[in-house]
C-alpha cells in the first residue's frame, strides 16, 4: 500500500478541523500568558527595548538639534 | 518543598560599534532601485495605453518587462529596504555589531548582483514562468546563496547579542528568513534542460498550488512580516514612545505566522484546484484580518498623544498613511478571498488595485519613512529638506489614490461587463475587446497616478543626495558599553517537589502553564525560537501540500490528454518566454458567463504535463484554454503580425520577429528529455527523434498557413512553434481517447512502442 492509497483513503474535511484546532489551542495559551496582569509589567519593559538605544536617536528627521 | 535558585551574575562590561556604513549602502540602493522598479512599473503602465512604445522590441514588451517591474519592486526595493532596516534595528536591538562585516558586504553585492542579473535576463525572455518565481535557476541558486549568508549573519549577531529578550521585531525577522528560505526553495525546485532554461517539476493544479504557496507567502513574509517588524522598531523610534501594547505584538506575530501560510489557495477560487483546498484558503485568510487589524490598530496607537508630532514630522506622515494602507490591504484581502467576491474580482484589475494599495501605500510608504528617518543619522547631519520630503508624502498620496481609484474603477467595470447577460440571455458584450476599450481612460489616470509617485521617489532620491554631500568629512563612530551575557543571567525560579506530592506536581505544572513560562524561556533560546517559527510554518504548509500532492482523485485522469508534441513544447517555451501569461489565462471558470464566452469550462486532468502551469492571474486579454480550434492557423498569424488588424482596440503589442526569427530546433530534444524526466510520458520512440518530429510537424503547419492564403517559408520560424502551441491548447478533450492530428505523430510513436 502506497502513501498516496492512505491519503486518498482518508477524509480530509479532518485535516482542516484539526488545524483549526490546533490553531486554537495555540491562540488561547499565547493570549492566556500575554494578558496575565501578572506579565504586565515585565512587557511593558520589552516594550521600551528600541528606545533604550543611542540617546542620538531619540530625534526625528528634523535632524540633530 | 525546596526552592533551588542558581543565579550566576556576569557585570562584565563589553565595548563595541555598530556598522552604520552597511545601512548607508542598503539604503541607497533602496532608493535608486526604488526608482528603477516604479520607472518600470510605469513603462508597463504606458503600453497598456501606447502599446507602440514595445518599439517592435521583444525587450520591450508588457509581457517581458512587467516581470522586471514585479521583481524589481518586491526584491530589489522592498528587499533592499528590508535589509538596511534589519541591519540597523537588529544591531541597536541586540546591542551587538553584525556578526561579520565581510558577511555583510557579501550579502549586499550578492544582492545587487542578483537584481542586475535580473535586470538583464527578464527583457532577455529568460523565465521560468511563474509570477514572482520568474527568474531562471542560476540566479536562484544565486539567491538561495546569498540568503544564508544573511542568515548566517543575522542569527550570528544574535548569538553574540548582549541583550538577553528578543525584541517582537527581531521575531518578524526571524520568520522572515526561515520562511522565505522554504518557499524559495520548494516553489522553485526545477528540472533543466540548459543553462537558462527549467520546468517546474511539478504540473497543472499542483503547480498552480505549489506557485501560490509560495505567491501568496512570498507577500506574507517578504512583503509584510520584515515591514511589520521595521514598524515595530521604528514607529517607536520616530515617535519616541513604545509601542501600544507589546503584548498584542506577540498576538500579532503568532497568529500571523500561524495564519498567513494557509492562504494561498484564494488566489486559484473556481479553478481546477480541488474545492476542500480552495475553501480551506478562504477560510484562513478571512481569519487573517483580525491580526492583522491588531497590529494596524497596535501600530496606530503607538501615536496616542503623539499625533501633535504627526502634522510637523514627514517620516510620522509616512507611517501613519503606510500603516493605515496595512490596514485598508489586509481588509480587504480577506474580502477578496471570499469565493463570490472572488468570482467578480479575478482576472480583472481589482487585484491590480489591490495589490498597489499595499505595494505602494504599505511598502512605499513605510520604506520612504525609515528612508528619512535613517538619512539625517546615516549621514550625521540634518536632512537637506524637510519641505521637500512634506512634498513628496503629498505627491506620493495623490499619487496612490488616482492610481488605485482608477483602477479599482477598472476592474469593477470589467468584471461587471464580463458577466452581463442581455434580456436574451447572451452576453451583453461578448466581444472581449469591447470590455478593454471601456477600460483605456482609467488607464490613463493610472499612468497619472503612477507619475505622481515616481515623481515622489525622485524627490526622495535627491533628499538623500544632497543630505548625504552635507555629511562630515569623516563619519563619528561612536563607541558603546553593554554588559556581556551571563549563561544565567535571569534564572527561572527551579521548584523541586517531591515524587510522592503529585497533587503538588499537577499545581506545579499548571502554574507553569499559566505562566507560560516556556515562552520566556524560548525567547531567551533564539535558536529553541526559530525551530519553532519552522515547524509553525511546515505544520500549516503541510496541511494542505501533502493532500493536495498525495491523494490521486485531486487530479482525475483523462484518457484523450496526451503530452504536448515537440513542436508544441517548443511553442509553449516561446509563449512562456514572451510572458503571455501577464496577460492570458489558461482557466476557464465554471461560471455561465465564462462557459458561455470561452467554451467548457476547465478540467483538473488537462494539465497533467503542463510544467509549469500557465493558469495565468489576469485577463488583459481573453483567456486561451478553448482558444485551440477556434481561429484558422493564418489568423493566428496575422494576430501576431499585427494584433489590431485581427482585433481592433487590442492592447496587445506586435510580434513581428516571430515571423522573422529562426526556431532553434536543436534544442527540442533536451527539452522534450527534460520534460521526460519530469514524468512526461513520451514514448521511447521520441527519444532522440524530437526534432525530426517538430520540423515535420512545422511543415505541416507552414503549409497549412500558405494554403490559407498565408506567407510561405515559415516552416523554420518560431510562430509556427507557437500556432502549433496555441490550435493545440484546450483541444484534448474535445477528441476521442485517441488523438487527432497534429498529435498523431505522438500517438503513432507511443502505438509502435
Amino acid at each position: 500500500m502506497r502513501l498516496s492509497d492512505i491519503m486518498s483513503a482518508m477524509q480530509l474535511s479532518g485535516w482542516a478541523e484539526l488545524a483549526l484546532i490546533l490553531f486554537l489551542a495555540a491562540f488561547v495559551a499565547v493570549a492566556f500568558q500575554l494578558f496575565s496582569p501578572k506579565r504586565r509589567a515585565e512587557y511593558q519593559r520589552r516594550g521600551q527595548l528600541p528606545l533604550e538605544g543611542d540617546m542620538d536617536e531619540a530625534e526625528t528627521s528634523e535632524g540633530k538639534p | 518543598m525546596l526552592l533551588a535558585v542558581s543565579r550566576r551574575v556576569t557585570t562584565r562590561m563589553e565595548k563595541f560599534r555598530y556598522d552604520d556604513a552597511i545601512v548607508r549602502k542598503f539604503a541607497f540602493a533602496t532608493i535608486i532601485w526604488g526608482l528603477v522598479g516604479t520607472l518600470a512599473g510605469l513603462w508597463v503602465a504606458l503600453l497598456m495605453v501606447m502599446p507602440a512604445l514595445s518599439f517592435d522590441l521583444p525587450y520591450l514588451t508588457f509581457g517581458r518587462l512587467r516581470p522586471l517591474h514585479t521583481n524589481a519592486a518586491i526584491f530589489a526595493f522592498a528587499g533592499n529596504a528590508v535589509f538596511a532596516a534589519v541591519y540597523y534595528s537588529s544591531q541597536r536591538l541586540l546591542k551587538a555589531r553584525m556578526f561579520s562585516d565581510k558577511l555583510s558586504a557579501v550579502h549586499f553585492w550578492g544582492w545587487q548582483a542578483i537584481i542586475v542579473a535580473a535586470a538583464i535576463t527578464l527583457p532577455l525572455g529568460f523565465t521560468q514562468g511563474k509570477e514572482y518565481a520568474e527568474l531562471e535557476w542560476p540566479i536562484d541558486i544565486a539567491i538561495a546563496v546569498v540568503w544564508v549568508i544573511f542568515a548566517i549573519n543575522f542569527f550570528g549577531t544574535i548569538a553574540k547579542r548582549r541583550e538577553r529578550h528578543l525584541y517582537v521585531a527581531i521575531w518578524f525577522y526571524i520568520a522572515t528568513i526561515v520562511a522565505v528560505a522554504a518557499l524559495h526553495i520548494f516553489n522553485r525546485l526545477s528540472g533543466t534542460p540548459g543553462p537558462m532554461k527549467s520546468y517546474s517539476p511539478y504540473a497543472g493544479g499542483r503547480d498552480a498550488f505549489m506557485q501560490w504557496w509560495y505567491g501568496h507567502n512570498a507577500v506574507a513574509f517578504f512583503l509584510t512580516t520584515p515591514f511589520l517588524g521595521l514598524m515595530y522598531y521604528f514607529l517607536p523610534k520616530a515617535a519616541n514612545r513604545p509601542v501600544f501594547s507589546y503584548r498584542l505584538s506577540i498576538l500579532h506575530f503568532w497568529s500571523i505566522v500561524f495564519l498567513y501560510i494557509w492562504a494561498g489557495p484564494h488566489h486559484l477560487h473556481y479553478t481546477a484546484l480541488p474545492e476542500w483546498a480552495s475553501t480551506l484558503g478562504m477560510v484562513f485568510s478571512v481569519m487573517l484580518w483580525m491580526p492583522s487589524w491588531g497590529g494596524m490598530i497596535n501600530g496606530l496607537l503607538t501615536l496616542r498623544g503623539a499625533w501633535n508630532k504627526v502634522a510637523r514630522d514627514p517620516v510620522l506622515k509616512f507611517f501613519v498613511v503606510g500603516v493605515t494602507f496595512y490596514g485598508m490591504s489586509t481588509f480587504e484581502g480577506p474580502m477578496l478571498s471570499i469565493k463570490s467576491v472572488n468570482a467578480l474580482s479575478h482576472y480583472n484589475d481589482w487585484t491590480i488595485a489591490h495589490v498597489h494599495s499595499g505595494a505602494l501605500g504599505w511598502n512605499g510608504f513605510m520604506t520612504f519613512g525609515l528612508l528619512y528617518w535613517l538619512t539625517p543619522k546615516l549621514f550625521q547631519t540634518k536632512l537637506w529638506s524637510k519641505k521637500l520630503a512634506e512634498v513628496h508624502f503629498w505627491v506620493g498620496t495623490l499619487g496612490i489614490l488616482f492610481y488605485i481609484v482608477a483602477i479599482y474603477a477598472a476592474g469593477i467595470t470589467q468584471g461587471l461587463m464580463w458577466r452581463a447577460f442581455d434580456d436574451t440571455g447572451r452576453l451583453a458584450y461578448p466581444d472581449f475587446v469591447e470590455t478593454v476599450v471601456r477600460i483605456v481612460p482609467m488607464y490613463w489616470v493610472r499612468v497619472l497616478g503612477g507619475t505622481m509617485f515616481v515623481t515622489g521617489v525622485v524627490l526622495c532620491l535627491v533628499n538623500m543626495v544632497m543630505t548625504w554631500k552635507a555629511r562630515p568629512k569623516t563619519y563619528a563612530d561612536p563607541e558603546h558599553e553593554a554588559a556581556a551575557l551571563g549563561e544565567d543571567l535571569e534564572p527561572t525560579p527551579r521548584v523541586e517537589i517531591p515524587a510522592h506530592a503529585t497533587s503538588l506536581q499537577l499545581a506545579y505544572k499548571l502554574r507553569y502553564l499559566g505562566d507560560l513560562a516556556w515562552h520566556r524561556v524560548w525567547e531567551k533560546r533564539p535558536f529553541t525560537f526559530t525551530i519553532w517559527v519552522v515547524i509553525a510554518v511546515a505544520v500549516a504548509s503541510l496541511f494542505e501540500i501533502i493532500p493536495t500532492f498525495l491523494i490521486r482523485s485531486n487530479v482525475p485522469s483523462i484518457a484523450s490528454v496526451h503530452p504536448y508534441t515537440p513542436l508544441e513544447l517548443a511553442g509553449r517555451d516561446i509563449y512562456l518566454a514572451e510572458g503571455c501569461y501577464n496577460c492570458h489565462s489558461q482557466m476557464v471558470r465554471p461560471i455561465r458567463s465564462e462557459t458561455e464566452r470561452y467554451g467548457e469550462y476547465s478540467k483538473p486532468g488537462e494539465f497533467v504535463y503542463d510544467h509549469p502551469f500557465q493558469w495565468g492571474s489576469r485577463r488583459i486579454g481573453p483567456d486561451l484554454h478553448r482558444v485551440g480550434g477556434k481561429y484558422p492557423h493564418l489568423w493566428h498569424v496575422r494576430h501576431m503580425e499585427e494584433p489590431s488588424s485581427t482585433t481592433p482596440g487590442s492592447l496587445m503589442p506586435r510580434y513581428p520577429w516571430m515571423l522573422s526569427d529562426d526556431l532553434d530546433f536543436s534544442v527540442i530534444q533536451s527539452r522534450v528529455d527534460a520534460m521526460a524526466m519530469l514524468g512526461v510520458p513520451y514514448p521511447d520512440a521520441v527519444q532522440g527523434q524530437a526534432e525530426p518530429l517538430a520540423r515535420a510537424q512545422a511543415k505541416q503547419v507552414a503549409d497549412e498557413i500558405t494554403t490559407q492564403g498565408g506567407p510561405q517559408g515559415l516552416e523554420d520560424k518560431k510562430i509556427v512553434a507557437l500556432v502549433a502551441y496555441l490550435q493545440r491548447l484546450g483541444t484534448d478533450i474535445k477528441t476521442a481517447s485517441a488523438p487527432t492530428q497534429p498529435n498523431s505523430l505522438l500517438a503513432e510513436k507511443a502505438g509502435a512502442r
